[in-house]
């Protein structure tokens, strides 16, 4: 009986040892440095935060849902590194688990700002449920926060703390919220979200110090601005948890790289979610993304490779973000473009942009549309050349935009 | 309180096949999907965020919240992709006079 070990008690983690028991694996192990059991992280900047849902609602699975399908957990303790060549994960306690196929979920962990007084109290990131409860905590109404960096986690962290009454000073050195995602145009919107539901944004500008008596008190500014506040909330990315890999021999780039079957550099260690640096087939590329849909998607399709069953991991990627009362939508995978396509208007607070490039679109980003989303995915999978004309045309059903390109091609190729 | 059916309001002919509508019926929301020409009745809440399901696409017999891509079964109310963390609620559906009804209990 084969030994399946994976490293990281996380969405991706727990998803490839579900997936693993359903597909009826031998022996399966999880380890987690967090003691609680594998959940979800989007409700902790959002509906946890705000105190609205449960920390057991969060759970992937019920916490006995384990031991009842013989997965054995070890929570609670640090994997410190792995030997490829015996084929055991080392635990900080120096205890060491054998595998025969390893799977690394770890994830990432904050980037920390290090500026002066960053290690005064009242600063907080936000990755686990403990820092959610550290910032539920400091959440009291007519407090001011200010949070620095505007990427998601600091915009649905603006959004809740808004919603819980509290002042909030945003701060960013982009020139829009998401900025270096979305660009200016879609980036100038989210802006707009924000200072219509009273944030006070602070773009261009970068945080020099943190001054305070043992607790945070103010936030000073490159641009020379003094911010009193009672707390702050730092959203300024992770990384990819990989020094359980150094040394290991694995290869590492940006995190944890692995082909499109999920595989490291070493036969039999697989890695998925945050942590894994993919090669994605379709867009030709490594892709990194720190998603809940690339986390449970990436998790079970790992599961499946380490079982032999080897099928190249092709989801297109999508994310969502709920902040106030707008649900934002991205699909797909672009780093440059041509042409923003829109289909509304970007001020009306519904509209799909397009990130269209050489023609083709490449990804697409939209505010409370998610239909659009949906059916704009064929679009991105297709790489067909799409027509512009009909994009934009709000009475053209997206779906029938495929159908149409294919027609096209066909004309072209025929004449 | 014993099942009965109820009008929705809604008449079939307004659900074309592929269709999906929602229909307020005593205080609940009830989406209502065609598919090939049978209908299928299911709480149009989503369990995730609570979403309306009739907003969402429906292909064959799965219905996909457009907020968070959840996917369910709209025979059967079963959770066919995440995020949702539990089934929805189906109901029997019948045509009475050209017009839709649902049987709530």
């Amino acid at each position: 009986m084969k030994t399946h070990v994976i490293v990281g008690a996380s969405l991706a983690g727990a998803t490839a040892a579900i997936t693993l028991r359903e597909e009826g694996a031998g022996a399966i192990t999880m380890i987690g440095g967090e003691p609680e059991p594998p959940y979800e992280r989007p409700p902790l900047s959002k509906a946890y935060l705000r105190g609205e849902v449960t920390f057991d609602s969060a759970l992937v699975r019920p916490s006995a849902f384990y031991a009842e399908h013989d997965i054995k957990t070890m929570l609670g303790v640090r994997a410190a590194r792995i030997d490829t060549a015996e084929r055991f994960v080392e635990l900080e306690d120096r205890r060491r688990v054998p595998y025969d196929t390893l799977l690394i979920a770890t994830g990432g962990r904050n980037r920390r700002l290090s500026i002066p007084g960053a290690d005064l109290s009242g600063i907080y990131g936000l990755r686990t449920v403990r820092d959610a409860d550290r910032i539920r905590e400091a959440i009291v109404a007519g407090r001011r926060a200010v949070v620095v960096g505007m990427g998601f986690i600091g915009s649905e962290v603006t959004a809740s703390l808004r919603a819980k009454g509290l002042e909030v000073t945003a701060i960013d050195p982009g020139k829009t919220p998401l900025f270096r995602v979305f660009g200016q145009e879609v980036g100038r919107s989210f802006a707009d979200l924000h200072r219509a539901h009273g944030v006070h944004t602070l773009f261009e500008d970068a945080v020099a110090a943190f001054e305070g008596d043992g607790h945070v008190a103010c936030v000073v500014t490159r641009g020379g601005l003094r911010l009193e506040c009672d707390f702050v909330v730092a959203g300024v990315g992770i990384e990819p948890a990989v020094d359980i890999a150094d040394g290991s021999g694995i290869g590492l780039d940006n995190g944890v790289v692995v082909d499109e079957f999920l595989e490291t550099t070493i036969n039999g260690v697989f890695a998925a979610g945050d942590v894994a640096n993919h090669y994605h087939p379709l867009f030709r590329r490594h892709i990194r993304l720190e998603h809940w849909q690339n986390a449970v998607r990436q998790g079970a399709a790992a599961a499946r490779s380490m079982l032999g069953q080897r099928t190249a991991y092709e989801e297109i990627p999508w994310f969502w973000s709920d902040q106030y009362e707008t649900n934002v939508q991205y699909v797909g995978f672009h780093t440059t473009w041509d042409e923003l396509v829109v289909r509304g208007r970007l001020d009306s607070g519904s509209y799909l942009a397009c990130y269209v490039k050489d023609g083709r679109i490449d990804a697409a980003v939209a505010l409370n549309r998610g239909r659009d989303i949906r059916r704009i995915i064929p679009l991105i999978r297709s790489r067909a050349i799409v027509d512009i004309a009909r994009l934009t045309d709000e009475h053209v059903d997206l779906r029938s935009l495929e159908a149409g390109n294919h027609r096209a091609a066909i004309t072209q190729e025929g004449s | 309180m014993t099942a009965e059916f109820l009008p929705t309001g809604i008449a079939a002919a307004a659900v074309p096949p592929g269709g999906l509508v929602v229909a307020d019926v005593r205080g609940t929301k009830v989406a209502i999907a065609n598919v090939g020409g049978t209908y299928y009745a299911f709480d149009d809440t989503c369990t995730h965020q609570q979403c309306s399901l009739a907003d969402g696409d429906l292909a064959e017999t799965t219905v996909t919240c457009m907020c968070h891509g959840a996917e369910f079964d709209v025979r059967t109310g079963e959770v066919l992709a995440p995020p949702a963390p539990s089934p929805v609620r189906v109901y029997r559906v019948r045509v009475e006079a050209g017009a839709l009804q649902i049987e709530i209990g």
